[in-house]
């Protein structure tokens, strides 16, 4: 029982870390140089992203095992993911306008876009990928990747909070700093690539 | 027949795919029904009616981020009334009523004036300026034109007009005040300032339509119909003031009258005009 719950920590820590989607699969990248601008609205953001991508992980690992797999219909798995996606996207949209407006209007275009954001139908294909064949383990996964955005884009949010007080030269300032930001942020991240095997 | 089996073989293969992708829709679309009732957001019907009543430009001039957050912001605090200098009275009125409010004070509606009155004939330039055709890269060369306070006639405040009331008729920038909305955005366009905003109190605004601030005969000698600083205008009104060779009206003190016309007629340069709608 102990290894089993050990095995869980690992595959956390795993896609937070070493596997995280931002970082080392590149996924995401819109909403992470797009909304961090500032750290609260940065971890709104995470949090959207964390939410959706709990939800749309767990219920696209129950319709392929219970649905897709059994009855061969592996062919409409990605239409099926979009479909999940979509309208859990759908549910925070109105949960948000309901009980954070002001949340709700500063994310914008960003809060639909989350429809698109390539993190999270990456995520529902790794699960499909890496062989996940454990309930428990797929709902972890799920929410360490949407950990994982968040870490990422909170970090990301941080460091540009501090650029705005820096002295940039004229010609990096602006997107192209942030680029080579996030460029160092996955260098460092790289290090811990041998971390776990 | 084999053409006929394929498509059945297709067709018995498929439709189980689009059951499937048919029933998650729908139960997601039912899903969704029931969230959307469940978290419905009210919202406030005065909001949307400020919003009609307002002129749904996003011009800005309120100091707001457009015209929805201006509408929201004024049905949360009605003291904003009266911000939108392109709906002018009649939108203020409107959201007054919407809010149950009387609209009190004056609310007169600022619009700009281009003080010049130089045409193409009037003026003297030194030089033929061949540069990029804008006013605001014509003003940073000195000699260009030989008044450094007139019309550059290129048109930046044109170019910014979002209505079309600017043009450029015989070299002197115009306002048509049947589409002029008092959106300051020519204000901010001139590189020369000599567009300001002034209080309409009249559909025609007397004004001293010059900025020139050189000495009578330096004016007289570069344009034709400058403002020279011989103070006969100020002899009729107190509204008017010289200060440095330059007449200026006093907008707040004007009321169309004898005095004024008087003033206008012995102008010796013709630089007091009016301005505003035929």
């Amino acid at each position: 029982m102990s290894d089993y719950i050990i095995g869980l920590l690992m595959g956390f820590i795993s896609i937070v870390i070493v596997n995280n989607l931002v970082f080392t699969k590149f996924l995401g990248t819109c909403p992470y140089l797009g909304v961090s601008g500032r750290l609260d609205m940065a971890f709104g953001m995470g949090m959207a992203v964390t939410f959706v991508i709990t939800l749309a992980g767990v219920l696209t690992w129950l319709i392929d095992h219970m649905i897709l797999i059994p009855n061969n219909l592996i062919i409409v798995q990605y239409i099926c993911y979009i479909l999940v996606i979509a309208g859990a996207v759908q549910l925070v949209e109105m949960y948000l306008r309901k009980f954070f407006p002001s949340l709700y209007e500063s994310f914008g275009i960003f809060l639909p876009l989350i429809t698109t954001n390539c993190a999270i139908l990456g995520l529902c294909i790794f699960l499909f990928v890496w062989n996940v064949n454990n309930f428990a383990e797929a709902a972890v996964l799920s929410f360490g990747a949407g950990i994982g955005f968040t870490l990422a884009i909170c970090i990301m949010a941080g460091i540009r909070e501090q650029l705005k007080f820096s002295d940039v030269p004229k010609s990096l300032e602006g997107a192209p700093i942030t680029l080579i930001t996030a460029g160092l942020l996955t260098l460092a991240f790289m290090g811990f690539a041998g971390m776990i095997k | 027949m084999m053409i006929l089996a394929d498509i059945i073989t297709l067709w018995n293969s498929a439709w189980p795919a689009g059951v499937t992708t048919l029933a998650l829709g729908l139960g997601f679309s039912i899903a969704l029904l029931i969230a959307d009732r469940k978290l419905k957001v009210e919202m406030d019907p005065k909001i949307e009616q400020a919003y009609a009543a307002l002129p749904r430009i996003d011009c800005g001039t309120c100091g707001f981020a457009g015209c929805s957050a201006y509408a929201k912001a004024v049905v949360a605090n009605p003291e904003l009334l009266g911000k939108c200098s392109p709906g002018g009275a009649a939108a203020t009125a409107k959201i007054a009523e919407i809010l149950s409010l009387k609209a009190s004070g004056s609310n007169i509606p600022a619009r700009p004036i281009v003080h010049c009155t130089g045409r193409t004939e009037d003026k003297t330039l030194f030089a033929k300026y061949d540069g990029i055709p804008t006013c605001t890269s014509a003003n940073a060369l000195s000699n260009v034109q030989a008044c450094k306070f007139g019309c550059l006639s290129f048109g930046d405040c044109v170019a910014s007009c979002k209505f079309g009331a600017m043009k450029i008729i015989d070299g002197l920038a115009t306002v048509n005040y049947e589409k002029c909305t008092g959106c300051t955005a020519c204000v901010k366009a001139c590189p020369r300032g000599i567009i300001e905003m002034v209080p309409f109190a009249y559909d025609k605004m007397m004004t001293v339509a010059c900025r020139s601030v050189e000495s009578g005969k330096d004016t007289k000698a570069f344009c034709k119909v400058g403002c020279i600083g011989c103070k006969l205008c100020t002899k009729q009104s107190e509204a008017f003031v010289v200060n440095n060779n330059l007449a200026k009206l006093d907008y707040a003190k004007y009321q169309p009258g004898e005095a004024f016309e008087t003033a206008m007629n012995k102008c010796p340069t013709k630089v007091i005009v009016y301005r505003g709608k035929k």
